[in-house]
């Protein structure tokens, strides 16, 4: 038999299963339709802060959290920058690198050798989400510091909060992240790769809870701070930056790190069944390590 | 559901994250990855060529210094050579020095011999001549004994002077 096999570029590959997702998605959100109605009314503001119960937007009539705003406008703004740099800054790349391009340098050496650090095999893929991840958690986290205000559907004023500072946005994060890790094994190993990342099935969950976690007591701690007329002065500039600026930096090298190492681990090749003895099935792994790194 | 999660804010969340994460890989981190990598590449064939030419260098440098050293040896060698010829030829001029001054010395003994024997020819015909002389003197006279003493004194006086003469000359 002659079947000729066509194989679809990598770049292609990635575009395909990209949109496929993203029209996933969007078939899901469309079929499960509008939330239900919450009649529960929360009293407490710092509740309130935490939960974004009562303090909802209104998105093309669809009543959202004003995490999912941010989120949207932290992808709006980084989607921009990232076009603007693509067009007019990466042409005009040179050999010895200025500031700015020392910077993007430093930013894609840091998450490509966190990536080969911790998962030496296909890096290629979980470098580049994992650079997405931490762009996105970074500049999220620092977006509450703009403190740009939308109005809710009570007709009142709030400001936007870091995306992940909303529970959907760190679950979100957190599930994605594991689809991610879960993916990866299932395409390296095969059912048996998938089956060892199932085993971890707390991971999506211990993952998104750190880092709301995390978002959360940097927002009960400078809420606290402002509660107290007499340190609502000078303070929160150097609490709500200092803090806001560690948040974001501690958590996404905390997530990039451990979706990393998950991933590493379930990518890793798995070692034949030692029937010849340790010898030939450590020859046999190093050879299979070899073949993937050639390729 | 608890803590205010909503499925299709989860998903809204997904949606607007897999679109960034696709679009900053896209846009961003793969164009100046590719940067990095084409960089790198051309660094590590720069330094692949370096170590190229000091290979060349090396090579070039060894093979001087053999053909230098050749080159030095065989000066070492002509020179030798040409010291050994010059010693011969100062040998052989001083020895065909010497056997021409042996040559010169040999004659002129040989003509010294020959002189000498001349002289004596000559003193021997002269001391004849005087015997002569003087026979014929002692003939031509009174002959006593006294006198002939005298004579005979006079005549070995004259004949010695003449000889000490000879000799000196």
């Amino acid at each position: 038999m002659n079947t000729k096999i066509k194989r679809i570029p990598g770049r292609t590959l990635f575009i395909i299963v990209w949109l496929a997702l993203i029209v996933g998605l969007l078939a899901a959100i469309i079929i499960l339709g509008l939330p239900g109605e919450k009649e529960e009314s929360l009293r407490e503001a710092m509740r309130d802060g935490v939960l974004h119960e009562t303090n909802r937007i209104d998105l093309f009539g669809l009543e959202v959290n004003p995490g999912l705003i941010s989120a949207f406008a932290v992808t709006a703004v980084l989607l921009l920058a990232a076009l603007i740099i693509r067009i007019f800054v990466i042409p005009r790349f040179r050999t010895v690198p200025g500031k700015f391009q020392a910077l993007l340098e430093k930013a894609v050496d840091l998450f490509s050798g966190m990536a080969k650090n911790n998962s030496p095999h296909r890096t290629g893929f979980v470098a580049a989400y994992i650079f997405s991840a931490g762009a996105y958690i970074f500049f999220g986290t620092l977006f509450e510091l703009f403190g740009i205000q939308a109005v809710t559907t009570h007709g009142e004023s709030v400001a936007l909060p870091a995306p992940l500072a909303d529970i959907n946005g760190a679950l979100a994060m957190g599930f994605i992240s594991f689809f991610v890790i879960l993916g990866a094994g299932l395409f390296a190993n095969g059912p048996k790769g998938a089956l060892r990342v199932l085993k971890d099935f707390s991971l999506p969950i211990s993952m998104s809870f750190r880092l709301f976690g995390a978002l959360l007591s940097g927002l009960l701690v400078t809420e606290l701070v402002y509660y107290f007329s007499f340190l609502s002065f000078v303070v929160p500039v150097l609490v709500g930056v200092v803090f806001t600026l560690l948040h974001a930096v501690i958590q996404a090298y905390v997530l990039t790190t451990l979706v990393s190492i998950f991933y590493g681990e379930a990518v890793e090749p798995h070692e034949p069944k030692n029937k010849s003895g340790p010898a030939l099935a450590n020859a046999s792994a190093e050879t299979i390590d070899n073949k993937k790194e050639e390729e | 559901m608890p803590l205010n999660i909503d499925i299709v804010q989860v998903l809204l969340h997904m949606l607007n994250f897999v679109i960034l994460a696709g679009g900053l890989s896209l846009i961003l981190y793969k164009p100046v990855r590719k940067f990095i990598d084409e960089r790198r590449k051309s660094f590590e064939e720069r330094e692949a060529e370096n170590a190229k030419n000091a290979e060349e260098n090396e090579r070039l440098k060894a093979e001087y210094e053999s053909k230098l050293a050749a080159f030095e040896s065989e000066t070492a060698a002509a020179k030798q050579k040409a010291e050994k010829e010059a010693a011969s030829a100062a040998k052989a001029y001083i020895d065909s020095s010497k056997a021409e001054a042996a040559a010169i010395i040999a004659k002129a003994e040989k003509e010294a011999e020959k002189r000498k024997e001349q002289i004596l020819d000559s003193a021997q015909t002269e001391i004849g001549e005087l015997v002569i002389g003087a026979a014929q003197k002692l003939l031509a006279g009174t002959a006593t004994p006294e006198r002939t003493e005298a004579l005979y004194d006079a005549f070995l006086k004259e004949a010695e002077s003449k000889t000490a003469r000879k000799e000196k000359l």
